[in-house]
């Protein structure tokens, strides 16, 4: 659901795939190995764990459509705001180095997120740097 | 291979090279870019659509890279960022996501 009323959206894909597990509900994490039901609050196309939100990388550019050979684990480098006030997460794969966004679902861990959000200003360094030049 | 390069969005005229000696690909200005090289494609685009930065990700070393997307077709690209970028709107985006938290952040002070 999105916070704030938005212009103008394309309706959302329609979410039926198989995965690997053989089971339409559930799949598993390869972070954590963490057993996923792929129904989740807030979102209909849940693609990461929602406790160490590792994804994995088996769309091409059409989420769903399975066209990567790929397969490799998507670890979550950064976090993004839509306009309308909605998270995304950025995922990017440790095989290839491909890039994807996903919506934040509802019970995402939220200190993992919150740890992806300050990242770029923990590091003592870069902030302080950026900050100070401002 | 020319020394210099027009950004596609405010059309500041760009020397290649950044202070450090590495190639840039965006505009130090406005951090704006052009879909001219694609990951999945594996080598070069035919899009010349503008990307926009979107966000800002921590490398492994602790470096910044800035993760771009076409406006054109929706592709996402990360570069490393350079010392002469401009600092306001890499710091716009790395607040962005803690100005508009989808849940209460108070809760983190007594963790």
């Amino acid at each position: 659901m999105p916070r704030r009323k938005s212009t103008s959206r394309r309706t959302q894909r329609p979410k039926d795939v198989l995965h690997r597990t053989g089971a339409a509900d559930t799949f598993r994490c390869v972070g954590c190995r963490l057993h996923v039901p792929v129904v989740a609050p807030g979102t209909a196309h849940r693609n990461h764990c929602p406790s160490c939100l590792t994804s994995r990388h088996v769309d091409g550019r059409v989420p769903g459509d399975r066209a990567s050979p790929c397969g490799g684990r998507m670890v979550a480098v950064s976090l993004s705001v839509r306009a309308d006030g909605e998270w995304l997460l950025v995922h990017e794969c440790t095989g290839c180095g491909a890039l994807k966004l996903n919506r934040i679902a509802g019970d995402d861990n939220a200190l993992a997120l919150v740890r992806i959000a300050v990242r770029p200003l923990a590091d003592p360094g870069l902030g302080r740097r950026a900050m100070l030049s401002l | 291979m020319s020394d210099t390069f027009t950004c596609v969005r405010c059309g500041l005229v760009v020397i290649t090279l950044t202070p450090d000696d590495v190639r840039r690909n965006h505009c130090p200005s406005c951090l704006s870019s052009l879909h001219t090289l694609d990951h999945a494609a594996d080598g070069a685009s035919d899009c010349r659509g503008r990307m926009a930065p979107l966000s800002i990700a921590v490398r492994r070393d602790g470096s910044w890279a800035l993760v771009h997307r076409c406006t054109r077709c929706r592709e996402l690209d990360l570069h490393p960022t350079a010392a002469d970028d401009n600092q306001l709107i890499l710091m716009r985006l790395a607040v962005r996501p803690l100005a508009e938290p989808p849940f209460p952040l108070d809760v983190f002070g007594t963790l």
